[in-house]
């Protein structure tokens, strides 16, 4: 180990520490990229050798018009998150350590709830006999409950509280990067708050905002118990119809097809992003 | 409420060795299958002295994983009626030895060569009495959104059921419905789309109506059942209730086919079937069951309401699942 270390220190070309990737590229090598190329093989083999799983994915309307659903909730997630997570994460970037570390605690602690558990709770809330509804009805403040279950709001709402840790915490990193004084000195040139937001804060958190958002953006495409429980069938997502196809109609090559339409586009978008943004502020580095 | 375990390997469970004195009874969870156990599994063991390990939720796509890859860590498993008449063409099912499981009193609807049933349920028209004003009569009622306003719920799967009450609303006779016109059907269901909730599983179903969050619906007799014996102001028209079946199989390859056909003599006997009845509200497919049942319990059975039942049509489903599955999961899309 040491000797390859020292190795990799006096050959630039071979990085240090390659060793030590070992374990986990076995690991992702053994059930990651053996899996997907099974996938892969299943998609053009079966039922029969050709393309015709693709042709038919991309040829229907039906399919069409989830995959534009997937990707339109997956933005709108996105967008949501991003702006709610932005003045939490400044918050707690400007915040005394103390004060921070509690908030921080609150956030995480809703990562260690049960993904269902969590779901569950907003049927509950939002449905039209739900807790929400019953309070604005009892305040008088509407007559009819809001249609804030099975349709996009009820997937938005419940999949941004499930993404905002997801967006804070690399958010925070690259806020508490950024030098106080740099607000302080647009200040002192006159700059209004709004002009020291737009040109020193905005611009200095785009890593942030970038490596969140894909991020959020990633896992939000694949996803599955949340859309599934507080959508309607007309916002069907990706993965719910490769679960029906995989589950129920035990069609494999087409789900395997659509899956790998999927993890192309995703990693696609994501090999955009580093062209953009850069490899090294991508990863969350600042 | 089943897709929500998709995705779980397979070979995951390929690790249980087949012991002889040892077999795996596969059902869908809740309710249904502790009744199963108690009733089935638990007195079977103590008889035979075959061990039954429960597991579950029933995954079309985990028995053919199990299927295909020689794997099969299933003994016996409950499924619907369709999918079994379709895996057996497809070659993923056992045929069932006869001479080990008594035939004779078997309900020769819910059973064939490759399944014997495991029991019979009706779509019955369910409501909650605070939230609708009147009685509903029958499936046209549910379609009547002036008379009866207020959210429905439909099963939401491409199973059997939706079509032909959206069929028999529109005015098609019992008779006639069989082959489904399916173009009949979805400008039916389209006069009512944007007032419809969709359960997934029973407890989903149970849960709407017992809120009150959908006025009425279409709901497994067994599910409205349990309702009334919660307490629950549930309101049940039987008018035209449709029957559908769960069955038993046994997954081709199975470890231990011999302790499953064991199991299945003592699942559809008179007694097993007698106590889950019982235990459920799902009506028996032994014929003789019912002589062990008390009196009470039969009344509130599908077999109560045999006037005007209809049997919905498996065999014509087993045939056209795929493409009714397709164009049922676009509509739902649009």
């Amino acid at each position: 180990m040491s000797v390859e270390a020292q190795q990799g220190i006096a050959t630039p070309r071979i990085p240090a520490g390659l060793g030590g990737l070992l374990p986990a590229l076995t690991l992702i090598g053994l059930f990651f990229v053996v899996p997907v190329l099974a996938l892969l093989l299943r998609s053009v083999t079966d039922p029969s050798p050709g393309l015709q799983n693709y042709a038919a994915l991309l040829g229907d309307g039906t399919y069409a018009r989830v995959f534009f659903n997937t990707f339109l909730v997956a933005a709108v997630v996105t967008i949501v998150t991003v702006l709610v997570a932005f003045p939490v994460a400044w918050m707690l970037a400007i915040m005394p350590a103390a004060l921070a570390s509690i908030l921080f605690g609150i956030i995480i602690l809703s990562m260690w709830t049960n993904l269902l558990t969590r779901t569950y709770a907003w049927m509950v809330l939002l449905q039209r006999t739900g807790v929400i509804n019953r309070a604005l009805i009892g305040a008088g403040i509407i007559d009819q409950p809001l249609p804030l279950i099975n349709n996009l709001t009820g997937v938005t709402i419940g999949m941004v509280y499930i993404m905002l840790p997801f967006m804070i915490l690399p958010l925070v990193g690259t806020l508490r990067a950024i030098d106080p004084m740099t607000l302080r000195a647009a200040a002192l040139c006159g700059a209004s708050p709004l002009a020291a937001f737009r040109r020193i804060l905005l611009p200095l958190s785009l890593p942030g905002i970038a490596a969140g958002g894909l991020m959020v953006f990633v896992m939000s495409l694949g996803y599955f118990v949340t859309p599934a429980l507080l959508g309607g069938t007309s916002n069907m997502m990706l993965a719910e119809m490769i679960a029906q196809m995989i589950q129920s109609l035990l069609n494999w090559g087409l789900g395997s097809a659509a899956a790998f339409i999927l993890l192309v586009v995703t990693m696609a978008l994501y090999a955009l992003q580093l062209r953009l943004v850069g490899s090294k502020r991508a990863a969350g580095g600042a | 409420m089943k897709l929500i375990f998709a995705g779980i390997l397979a070979g995951l469970m390929a690790t249980t060795a087949a012991k002889a004195d040892e077999m795996v009874f596969t059902s869908w969870g809740g309710t249904t299958q502790e009744a199963q156990t108690k009733s089935w599994a638990e007195p079977f063991a103590a008889s035979s002295g075959i061990k039954v390990l429960q597991d579950g939720p029933t995954d079309y796509g985990k028995l053919k994983a199990m299927v295909d890859a020689k794997n099969v860590t299933w003994d016996v498993v409950d499924v619907e009626m369709d999918f079994a008449i379709k895996a057996a063409k497809d070659g993923l099912l056992e045929p069932i030895d006869f001479a080990a499981v008594p035939k004779a009193d078997l309900d020769p609807r819910f059973s064939n060569e490759n399944a014997v049933g495991s029991f019979y349920y009706s779509f019955v028209l369910a409501w909650n009495k605070g939230a609708v004003s009147g009685e509903p009569a029958g499936w046209a009622d549910m379609f009547d959104t002036k008379k009866f306003p207020g959210k429905r719920t439909f099963y939401k799967w491409s199973a059997p059921g939706v079509i032909e009450i959206a069929l028999l609303a529109d005015g098609v006779p019992a008779d006639k419905l069989y082959p489904l016109d399916l173009d009949r059907a979805f400008k039916k269901l389209d006069t009512i789309k944007s007032d419809i909730v969709w359960w997934g599983g029973g407890a989903e179903s149970q849960q709407l109506i017992a809120s009150g969050e959908a006025a009425f619906g279409q709901l497994w007799n067994g599910r409205v059942f349990a309702l009334e014996k919660d307490g629950a102001d549930v309101g049940v028209s039987w008018n035209q209730n449709l029957t559908a079946a769960d069955v038993l199989v046994v997954p081709k390859g199975a470890g231990n086919k011999d302790a499953a056909m064991k199991f299945l003599a003592a699942a559809t006997s008179p007694t097993g079937q007698a106590k889950f009845a019982e235990a459920s509200g799902y009506a028996p497919i032994n014929t003789k069951a019912k002589a062990e049942m008390p009196a009470d319990v039969v009344k509130g059975l599908p077999d109560a309401h045999v006037d005007g039942q209809i049997n919905l049509d498996m065999n014509y489903w087993a045939e056209h699942r795929d493409e009714i599955a397709k164009r049922w999961y676009a509509w739902q899309a649009k």
